[in-house]
């Protein structure tokens, strides 16, 4: 979901984010990488406040993080679900589900409902 | 519980994380560019151009970290907090003796502080129940609340047309000044109660009293300002929320109401609110009477014409932007230049000795207080007392603690061992000490509330308790709660310091021996003792301080109460008649002196009898400026003497010894040659190294009188007091007018009390209307007007008492404890041989070196401690050897009763029951 300036909405990326660590442990750039290919880098502008969001929701307790060795063997912080994370995963989840219904159906509609 | 990893906290390290962070993705995000075929540097400007603004985003980072880091420190101590609470309550509810222990001495010790405190607060340092007090300017010396000084215009008292110049002529210093001045006894009644003749506590006071207080009326109105326009011309009256309620029932009617005082009618216009106690700390008034009313009410005083007689005190709120100095320079000047426009008669003053004459002009927010006056230095000296009591306490509860902690030193070794670190061990550790103090402290709150009212009790002279309001309020809370939590920090730190310092292998290793042993292991032996010892010795020294303290009090009170004070002290009596309600003056005042005098005089068991103005040990005291032919005065102060008007025959009854001379003589009339009797401190000032008998001295600018006799210094009013320059006037020779008082003094050949009821008939056969004031021994006055010093000795006796018994506590549990600890040794060496004397005189070897170790160290402290009483102690010196002595044999008695106790178990033990034992 983009904004009139081509960004994301406000709380569409909490959510991204918190999709993307849902099954297991990952550093800032994999996950950078997952929403690019995941949304068919339509949705990232700049990757730069991804980080901000990142220590955001690991201040909200949404996220803990880890110092780790990379693939390439260097050092970087992999961030991973806890528990309230993954509640309000599933919070947004639904909730975002019963907005887009909402939504859908109501630009499916055929004919003017009056009351 | 404990986490794995800790992250640090700090600027620098949250920052140098974050910068990792964010050139780890653009590092990634460059390699895969570069693998996709771009230059290196094209590859690095494209990632940090998709990244964006990286300085922002890493400060947002580093904000956030921040923040999440101490929520987490936040969250985490607190979390600790709440177990170490709990769990120091479980463990002291798994100990509630111990617990009980610790918390009841703390209560004594806390409550023992709190009550101390409450009366300093009250007296020394609470403000005035008015409106902004800090506005408030002083004028005269506060404490002299009741007192009337008649003669020559003073500065430390101001008489009403020095009072009304200052009001009206002070160049703004103050935006209103008052003034107030005792009353005396006043007689009243109100109109519908049956004449019921009452006593009630007044005082004049200027009509914009309540106006310059700022104390609104509870009930109807206050003064208006109005009411000092004329004499008599405002017969109204604002009484106490207190009088109103005892008297009247709050009876809202009571408004409007008629009274009569001291023959005047006067209406009641207001009631003044609950919390107004007045301006005199320490003293409750009844009732407010403007003072335009006293010459209504004591026409023959004239108490507002007259320059020489001063009586008020006065207090000014200071015009918005005057300081106190200001005030302070401005009164002063008015009050000198006063003294030189209307001289003291006689007296040629220069300049210069009227500059040095003392001015009181201070801050007002305290008001005016005898009380504070005769009990601000024992105040301050008890509170010294009960903060080493509790110092003694605190010595105590840690010894406690220590030995509990030696019986804890397996489960601190095991926290030790599992990776528990020093620092969180004592702060669990010194919780369960604060869990202690601060139930320590809530009890002693409810100690002082009983105890600063029993202290307020002792205090007064058992009529009336001292009208001061004491409570709990916000200053004694903090510092009741400061004094819990320094008492935390002094007895909770060492043990937990050591606790915390258990070895971990010697603790465990001697584990099951410690258990036999049922005490300390082997760790624990080579260091428990050296602060427990310490501890005890410190309790000693600190005991010896408050003993000494003790002792001196104890041998000054006596000193005083044996001291020779030139009178017949246990055989006179004192009889104060009031011959104003019955209007006797002049002649008909100096028949009934002489009628009454010679009526008392024969009575079966009356030796002698004569009489006086002023009273012994009671009533009130006189002084005049006297003139020295060939004597000149270097100041003021040198021509001031106190003096009495007496009657035929005083030296003899009172039982003073006169040195020289003669004894006044029912011959010492009117028309005769005037006289007067001296006492040997004045004969000696003013005719040093010649007789005084035959020289004349002129009082007060006006007559003059022959020394006719001197006699030995006589303590007339106070017992500690240094003598001073006194006269004697014959009352028959200068009859006093209707404002004067009449007092008998009757020496009795046996037990003076015996005979009060036969003097007050006698007195009533002569005239049955006459009132009869007090009828008491001199013994009994002379005990009253020492109450603050039996007050003071009491208190701290009982103080030294109670902390001779905790030390004493404190060295019993001690030894006992080492005794328990050296069982095997002591079965060791009976089984060698060593018999039961040795092992008394081993045991009580090593208690006394205990004690004695404290006497070295407290002796120096007690000496120094008692500088702080010297200006309490009468007669005897604050390094008085008998005090000394006293105080450190009884700690010595006490000392030896409290380790033969455990020295006596020790030499009963067993041979074979401590060998079984190992």
């Amino acid at each position: 979901m983009l904004d009139p300036d081509g960004g994301l909405l406000r709380g569409t990326l909490d959510i991204l984010i918190l999709k993307a660590v849902n099954w297991g442990p990952r550093h800032g750039y994999e996950i950078a990488e997952w929403v690019k290919t995941i949304t068919e880098d339509d949705l990232l502008v700049e990757e730069g406040p991804l980080y901000t969001a990142l220590h955001r929701l690991e201040k909200r307790g949404w996220l803990s993080a880890e110092w780790g060795v990379s693939e390439n063997n260097r050092r970087a912080k992999y961030y991973q679900l806890t528990a309230s994370g993954r509640r309000q995963l599933r919070a947004e989840v639904s909730s975002w589900e019963r907005y887009v219904r909402a939504i859908a159906k109501a630009l499916a509609a055929t004919s003017p409902v009056t009351a | 519980m404990r986490r794995a990893f800790r992250l640090r906290i700090g600027r620098t390290h949250i920052a140098h994380e974050v910068d990792d962070e964010l050139a780890f993705h653009i590092d990634m995000r460059t390699q895969q560019l570069i693998a996709a075929g771009r230059s290196p540097e094209a590859a690095r400007a494209e990632a940090a151009r998709q990244f964006g603004d990286v300085d922002s985003v890493r400060s947002d980072c580093v904000t956030i970290d921040q923040d999440r880091e101490r929520a987490v420190h936040r969250a985490h101590v607190l979390e600790e907090l709440k177990q170490d609470v709990v769990y120091a309550l479980r463990t002291l509810r798994r100990n509630a003796g111990f617990a009980a222990v610790v918390v009841g001495t703390l209560a004594l010790g806390i409550g023992a502080n709190t009550s101390m405190f409450t009366l300093v607060d009250a007296v020394l340092l609470r403000a005035i129940p008015v409106s902004h007090p800090e506005q408030l300017v002083a004028i005269g010396d506060p404490s002299r609340t009741s007192s009337v000084s008649q003669g020559s215009p003073r500065v430390d008292l101001l008489s009403y047309p020095m009072y009304t110049d200052l009001r009206d002529n002070n160049n703004h210093l103050v935006t209103g000044l008052l003034a107030s001045g005792r009353t005396g006894r006043l007689d009243a009644n109100l109109a519908d109660s049956g004449r019921v003749l009452e006593h009630p506590r007044g005082r004049f006071v200027s009509a914009n009293y309540f106006q310059v207080l700022g104390v609104p009326a509870a009930a109807g109105r206050t003064f208006d300002g109005t009411e000092d326009r004329a004499v008599g011309a405002a017969p109204v009256v604002v009484i106490s929320n207190g009088y109103w309620t005892r008297r009247l029932a709050r009876d809202p009617r009571a408004i409007g109401k008629t009274m009569t005082i001291d023959g005047a009618d006067v209406a009641i216009i207001g009631v003044a609110p609950a919390s107004f106690s007045g301006e005199i700390v320490g003293t409750s008034t009844d009732i407010w009477i403007p003072l335009s009313m006293q010459p209504v009410m004591q026409p023959n005083r004239k108490m507002l014409e007259d320059r020489s007689t001063s009586w008020l005190l006065s207090l000014g709120r200071l015009t918005p932007g005057v300081t106190l100095g200001q005030a302070q320079a401005g009164f002063g000047a008015m009050l000198h230049r006063a003294l030189i426009d209307y001289p003291i008669p006689g007296q040629a003053l220069t300049p210069e000795q009227i500059r040095r004459m003392r001015i009181f002009v201070d801050a007002g927010d305290k008001g005016f207080s005898r009380v504070r006056e005769l009990y601000a230095r024992p105040l301050v000296t008890l509170l010294i007392g009960v903060g080493l009591l509790l110092l003694i306490i605190c010595a105590n509860v840690a010894n406690l603690l220590l030995a509990r902690a030696v019986a804890r030193g397996r489960e601190m070794s095991v926290r030790l061992a599992v990776g528990a670190g020093r620092a969180r061990l004592v702060r669990q550790l010194l919780t369960e000490s604060m869990v202690l103090g601060l139930l320590g402290a809530a009890a002693g709150l409810l100690v002082a509330w009983w105890g600063s009212q029993l202290l307020l009790w002792m205090a007064s002279d058992g009529a009336s308790t001292i009208p001061l309001v004491l409570r709990l309020d916000l200053p004694v809370l903090a510092f009741t709660l400061v004094l819990s939590v320094v008492a935390v920090v002094v007895f909770g730190l060492a043990p937990a310091l050591r606790a915390s310092r258990a070895d971990l292998a010697s603790t465990m290793r001697s584990g099951a021996r410690s258990l036999a042993g049922g005490g300390g292991g082997l760790g624990a032996r080579g260091q428990r003792a050296p602060l427990g010892k310490m501890l005890i010795a410190g309790q000693v020294a600190l005991s010896l301080v408050l003993l000494v303290g003790a002792a001196l009090l104890v041998r000054s009170l006596q000193k005083i109460q044996t001291a020779s004070v030139g009178l017949d002290r246990d055989h006179l009596l004192v009889v104060d008649v009031d011959i104003a309600a019955r209007g006797y003056s002049g002649d008909r005042l100096s028949n009934l002196a002489v009628d009454l005098s010679a009526r008392l005089g024969r009575l079966p068991g009356v030796a002698a009898v004569s009489w006086s103005e002023n009273g012994l040990f009671s009533g009130t005291e006189s002084a005049n400026t006297v003139q020295v032919t060939g004597f000149t005065a270097r100041d003021y102060s040198d021509t001031v003497a106190f003096y009495d008007q007496v009657g035929a025959g005083y030296a003899r009854a009172v039982g003073a010894q006169l040195l020289m001379g003669r004894d006044f003589t029912d011959l010492d009339r009117e028309h005769a040659p005037p006289v007067t009797l001296i006492n040997e401190t004045m004969a000696r000032f003013y005719w040093p190294g010649e007789s005084a008998i035959g020289k004349s001295i002129r009082i007060s600018d006006s007559n003059s009188v022959t020394v006719v006799g001197v006699v030995r210094d006589i303590q007339d009013h106070e017992l500690d007091a240094a003598p001073v320059r006194r006269f004697y006037l014959s009352y028959l020779q200068h009859p006093v007018g209707e404002a004067g008082s009449l007092r008998f003094e009757v020496r009795a050949t046996g037990d003076p009390a015996a005979l009060s009821n036969r003097v007050r008939r006698e007195i009533a056969a002569a005239d049955p209307q006459l009132p009869v004031g007090g009828v008491d021994a001199l013994t009994f006055l002379m005990r009253q007007s020492i109450q603050r010093e039996r007050l003071l000795t009491r208190l701290a006796a009982g103080f030294g008492g109670f902390a001779l018994l905790l030390a004493a506590i404190g060295l019993y549990g001690v030894m006992t404890y080492a005794i328990t600890r050296r069982t095997n040794e002591i079965g060791l060496r009976v089984a060698l041989g060593a018999r039961q004397l040795d092992v008394v005189r081993m045991v009580l070897g090593d208690a006394l070196r205990l004690v004695a170790l404290g006497v070295v160290v407290g002796i120096p402290l007690a000496i120094g401690a008692a500088q702080l009483l010297r200006n309490q102690l009468h007669g005897i010196g604050a390094t008085d050897p008998a005090a000394l002595g006293v105080a450190l044999g009884v700690l010595a008695v006490s000392a030896v009763v409290a380790a033969l106790l455990p020295a006596l178990k020790a030499a009963g033990v067993a041979p074979v029951v401590a060998l079984r034992e190992e």
